[in-house]
């Protein structure tokens, strides 16, 4: 009845994808600020420990849904 | 009259929590970078209040350069407030919270539209004026919640839809060897070879957000290469319908660019005097994605982009020519290759 104040977390946030320059996997993660598409950082990688990582991009994943056609 | 009256205000008490949310936000960020004992609130209350005259059009022969001269006075008057009142804030983040500040003056104006018509409905006891407001709620409330979820987006940095054209030029510079410079403000060049053939990018500079001065770039680069520019590509999100799948990429002839005009004006007349031909790049997205935080479909789009650049330029310049690939859009979250 009454409008409540919308909750802050109700966006969805996006994820921060992440390419090894070792071993070429791509890793992601939360998000956080100071990221930005192509940045260089010293993050370890879960696959092969390496210490350089490039961020690919930054989205947010979206749910696969069955579209109906119109 | 009374239901349509009710149903309006309930809406209206909505869209005023967005807009005091979007302010507080904005407040918070900006006091981060603001020096103690400064007044945020105020100040703030003044930069939303602010505005902006457009040029007299009665005799619109030399209209392009009125506007350009108001909206560059406007541009740099409002970013230059931003950057006293965050004095602590860097170069790029000040762009960003100005982008930031120019979200809270869009939902504030939306809030105060709102309420005038249905104030003036109730007023008048204009059943036609509040029945046209009511049809119209859908959609606005949909663009204020984009708005409010772009306030998010802002105050983090994060990359939006409409980044689409800087990160498609973006991925097409990275790893290559190449000159980079500014070319105008908060626009800059990358000049590369691509199988024989010159490659101009044109983008506006990352990670904070702007837009740049893309059609002062392109103008610019013309000028200096002369005859050797054979063809002019553009890269930006558009408009999609309801019922098509965001993220598509389509072709076609012309300017892929927005704003007030100014840019897509100098391009097309530098274009027509040197006879250069104009290609478009556009990738579908609706209003709310564009300016929030960027979806998966769009961000895969980059792939097929470059696919659809490298073949045109492959196809229409020969070697030892020059093309130009401008990325336009807000660059926001995204960096320098």
């Amino acid at each position: 009845m009454f409008p409540t104040k919308p909750p802050a977390n109700k966006f969805a946030q996006p994820l921060t994808f992440l390419l090894c320059f070792n071993c070429k996997t791509e890793n992601s993660r939360p998000f956080k600020e100071g990221d930005y598409v192509f940045l260089e950082v010293e993050e370890k990688c879960p696959k092969c420990g390496s210490n350089k990582m490039l961020v690919t991009g930054i989205y947010v994943k979206e749910k696969q849904e069955k579209k109906k056609e119109v | 009259m009374s239901y349509m009256l009710r149903d309006l205000e309930k809406k209206l008490n909505k869209l005023k929590m967005i807009d005091e949310d979007v302010k507080a936000k904005t407040i918070e960020s900006l006091q981060r970078y603001a020096e103690e004992g400064r007044d945020v609130k105020s100040e703030l209350e003044k930069l939303l209040d602010s505005f902006i005259i457009s040029p007299e059009s009665m005799d619109p022969y030399g209209i392009v350069w009125k506007l350009e001269h108001i909206v560059n006075t406007w541009e740099d008057r409002f970013e230059e407030d931003v950057m006293k009142l965050c004095s602590k804030a860097d170069n790029m983040k000040v762009k960003t919270l100005t982008n930031l500040v120019e979200v809270a003056r869009g939902i504030h104006y939306i809030y105060r539209v709102v309420r005038h018509y249905y104030l003036l409905g109730k007023k008048t006891s204009n059943i036609y004026l509040i029945l046209q407001m009511q049809m119209l709620m859908p959609q606005i409330m949909e663009i204020a919640e984009a708005y409010h979820y772009a306030s998010y987006a802002f105050s983090q940095g994060q990359p939006i839809g409409d980044g689409i054209g800087v990160l498609a030029v973006a991925k097409l510079a990275y790893g290559k060897e190449k000159k980079t410079y500014e070319i105008a403000k908060d626009t800059i060049v990358q000049e590369m070879d691509f199988e024989g053939r010159k490659l101009i990018i044109v983008r506006a500079v990352g990670p904070g957000g702007t837009v740049g001065r893309p059609g002062e770039g392109v103008k610019k680069v013309v000028e200096a290469e002369g005859d050797k520019v054979k063809l002019i590509i553009t890269i930006d999100a558009g408009l999609k319908l309801e019922g098509e799948d965001s993220g598509k990429v389509i072709e076609g002839v012309g300017v892929a660019i927005g704003g007030t005009g100014v840019d897509k004006y100098k391009i097309e007349e530098i274009a027509k005097n040197k006879g250069i031909p104009l290609y478009a790049i556009v990738i579908y997205e609706s209003i709310v994605e564009a300016i929030t935080p960027m979806r998966e479909s769009i961000a895969k789009s980059v792939d097929k982009i470059l696919e659809k650049v490298k073949q045109t330029i492959l196809e229409k310049v020969d070697k030892d020519y020059t093309v130009i690939v401008a990325g336009i859009g807000n660059s926001v979250g995204i960096g320098v290759t």
